[in-house]
């Protein structure tokens, strides 16, 4: 009780830095998040003949879906870690608006390369496809798409200068913030709450997957414009995923500290940095970069330690946050009499998504599984369960709580109905995504063959689920947003 | 193997969720216990112990592992966009094949699927390397070759066959 009291006290004197510039981001974040699952059910129905859709068109909205989506993801899990770390250390307002411009300006051009210039070469660019695409589009629509992730990445850059800056300037040092006093046991008066234990990682893993990202961009763009200018095409693919996969990452792990920051108002009990957590930190901030290369399990000309790296990392990872992230959201849930509405519910359910979607992940992290799963849909399988239960519901959860107001209510009947609804649809959804793996359906393929109509059908229906609770939550939002500033 | 690395990871994935569900049932019941901590360190040496066997157990032997014996033989694959080329269109039954495969322009995924449409192996095509995969067919028939990396406007339409014939020892 005293602890419940405690932390209502604690509430009222945390500043809420920047809300607005937050608040805006977040309903940038849910219109396009709702777009880009528009998009997709447009692919879905497209694979299962429902609708017609020329192989051009729909390499292009995968590309848009593919891009929009880790970009959203992004964007939005950093617009929440801000809002949280604010009430740790003063952050400026006036780069969280360049970024936010530098991130706008990014979707201009590559919503302009996809659908004025036609550029269908996946988010992924893969080096050299961008500048050989068969006529469909031209050297000019495939350098705006980089030129746009350049300045989303400049964007971000700026975002964790600032954020490490100000965590240097109040923690002494990175080091410091990353929990080493506590690993090492040294008696440390001003601990790092865990907010700030996960901004140092991901300043410090994503700064450095963007800086690669980069440097392969500059080189694809050189290659565009200077024909002669050769680049390895494995190494370019080693960068491509290391940057595209700690890229995505990132949004997770910075989407989670709305879990820490958030739950305890709920469970009475504060989520504590301690030894264990700082652990668990520090092996995120290695494995995340190490386990890149299981998506290069196919590559066989690699390094044969590399690929075994890969396999191994893929399952380690799967200690921290099962072990420490999943185990402690069941320490602090039980028994704590809380109650569970909206804002919760989302939380605790994205917790159970993200580790419940790295099982099919770490499976197929095996080489020997690889074989026969790697790029099928398998793979959209595994990542959309972290990502649709995981990555958005954290956001959702989020924005729900945004809105929430001073009283935690029990869920009303349409929130309720939303929630099943749209954790019976994105459940429905990557389930049929696994069974279409099983079944050794490729991804990525515009055209699908008779046999495999049934599974895309089924997955169209699902996805119906999910874009219409997501127009719940989002219209939600906005509208509560309107009522409490007007 | 597919359908068992479904039903492994459905069972696991429900495992979990069903560990969650009980988890925000037990909201309403007691606090954990002391011992909870223990329990966890219990967590990690299982986990730990699980992952050393099976990687142990599934990398050796090595996946990528070729055929070296004297019945393998090679078969050449070269690719582009939007075709492959195969040097052997009549493929004998039993003997290991060795895919030797190569792409004149962007990266390509060859993907080797029975006539039923089941992947039974794959090794992704890079420029500039030549890039080599294992298999041994048991039964002859028509079996298909499919690209499983994205390589542009006509990717889904990447697609050749060849024959596995039986032979007389
Ligand atoms: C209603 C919800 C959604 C639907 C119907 C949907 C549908 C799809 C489809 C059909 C594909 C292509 C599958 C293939 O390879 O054949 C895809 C790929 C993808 N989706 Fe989604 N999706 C949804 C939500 C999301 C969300 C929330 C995210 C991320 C936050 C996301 C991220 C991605 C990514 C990164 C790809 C890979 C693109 C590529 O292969 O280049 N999706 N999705
Ligand atoms: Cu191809």
């Amino acid at each position: 009780m005293s602890a419940v009291s405690e932390l209502v006290a604690e509430k009222s004197i945390v500043t809420e830095p920047q809300a607005g510039a937050v608040k805006l981001t977040m309903i940038l974040s849910g219109a396009v998040f709702a777009l880009m699952m528009v998009f997709g059910l447009i692919m879905r129905a497209a694979q299962g003949q429902l609708i017609e859709v020329d192989p051009a068109l729909f390499y292009q909205l995968l590309t848009a879906h593919g891009a929009g989506m880790v970009g959203t993801a992004a964007l939005s899990g950093a617009a929440i870690m801000w809002y949280f770390c604010g009430r740790h250390i003063v952050l400026t307002a006036g780069i969280f608006w360049a970024f936010l411009a530098l991130f706008l300006l990014g979707v201009v051009l590559i919503l302009g390369s996809i659908f004025i210039g036609g550029y269908g070469g996946a988010w992924t660019f893969l080096f050299p496809l961008p500048a050989m695409s068969g006529g469909a589009w031209e050297a000019g629509a495939a350098a705006a798409f980089m030129l746009g992730y350049v300045s989303i990445g400049v964007g971000f850059l700026l975002y964790y200068l600032e954020l490490g800056r100000q965590i240097h300037a109040r923690y002494g040092s990175l080091v410091r913030a990353l929990g080493w006093n506590l690993i090492l046991g040294r008696e440390d008066k001003n601990p790092p709450p865990p907010t700030i234990v996960a901004a140092a990682a991901v300043t410090i893993f994503n700064s450095i997957g963007i800086i690669l990202g980069a440097a392969v961009l500059v080189a694809s763009l050189v290659h565009l414009l200077v024909p002669g200018f050769e680049v390895n095409a494995l190494l370019a693919k080693n960068l491509i995923y290391f940057f595209g996969h700690v890229f995505i990452n990132a949004s997770i792990y910075m989407a989670v500290t709305a879990v820490y920051e958030i739950l305890p108002e709920y469970t009475g009990k504060p989520w504590k940095s301690n030894r264990l957590f700082a652990i668990a930190w520090n092996a995120v901030l290695i494995f995340v970069m190490a386990v890149y290369w299981h998506h290069l399990l196919q590559d066989v000309v690699m390094p044969p330690w590399m690929l075994v790296v890969g396999q191994l990392v893929s399952y380690f990872s799967g200690i921290p946050l099962i072990a420490v992230t999943a185990f402690s959201t069941f320490l602090y849930v039980r028994g704590s009499k809380m109650t569970w509405d909206l804002t919760s519910s989302l939380l605790v359910l994205s917790v159970a998504g993200w580790a419940v979607g790295s099982i099919p992940a770490s499976i197929d992290g095996m080489i020997s599984v690889n074989k026969v799963m790697h790029n099928t849909m398998w793979v959209p399988g595994h990542f959309h369960t972290y990502l649709l239960l995981g990555e958005v519901a954290m956001a959702f959860g989020f924005m729900a709580w945004l809105v929430r107001g001073k009283t935690i209510a029990q869920m009303s009947g349409l929130d309720r109905v939303a929630f099943v609804t749209y954790l019976a649809g994105a459940a429905g959804f990557v389930t049929v995504f696994l069974f279409s793996g099983a079944a050794s359906i490729p991804r990525r393929w515009a055209v699908h063959y008779e046999e495999w109509l049934m599974h895309d059908r089924i997955g169209t229906l699902f996805s119906v689920l999910i874009v219409m609770t997501t127009l719940f939550f989002v219209l939600r939002f906005v509208l509560r947003l309107g009522r409490s500033n007007g | 193997m597919q359908p068992i690395v479904l039903l492994i990871s459905l069972i696991l994935m429900a495992a979990l969720s069903l560990v969650f569900w009980l988890a925000t049932r037990a909201s309403n019941g007691p606090e954990p216990g002391p011992n909870a901590n223990s329990k966890r360190a219990g967590l990690i040496w299982a986990m730990t112990i699980v992952g050393v066997v099976v990687a142990v157990g599934s990398l050796r032997p090595w996946p990528h592992a070729l055929a070296s014996t004297d019945d393998a033989i090679t078969v050449s694959i070269t690719s582009g966009q939007w075709w492959w080329d195969i040097d052997t269109v009549e493929i004998p039954a039993g003997r290991p094949i060795n895919f030797s495969a190569t792409t004149e322009d962007v990266t390509h995924g060859l993907g080797i699927y029975t006539s039923d449409l089941r992947l039974l192996t794959q090794v992704q095509v890079i420029p500039g390397y030549t890039t080599e995969v294992s298999y041994t067919f048991e039964e002859p028939g028509t079996y298909q070759v499919l690209c499983m990396e994205f390589c542009g406007v006509a990717h889904q339409d990447m697609v050749n066959e060849f024959e596995v014939v039986a032979v007389e020892e």
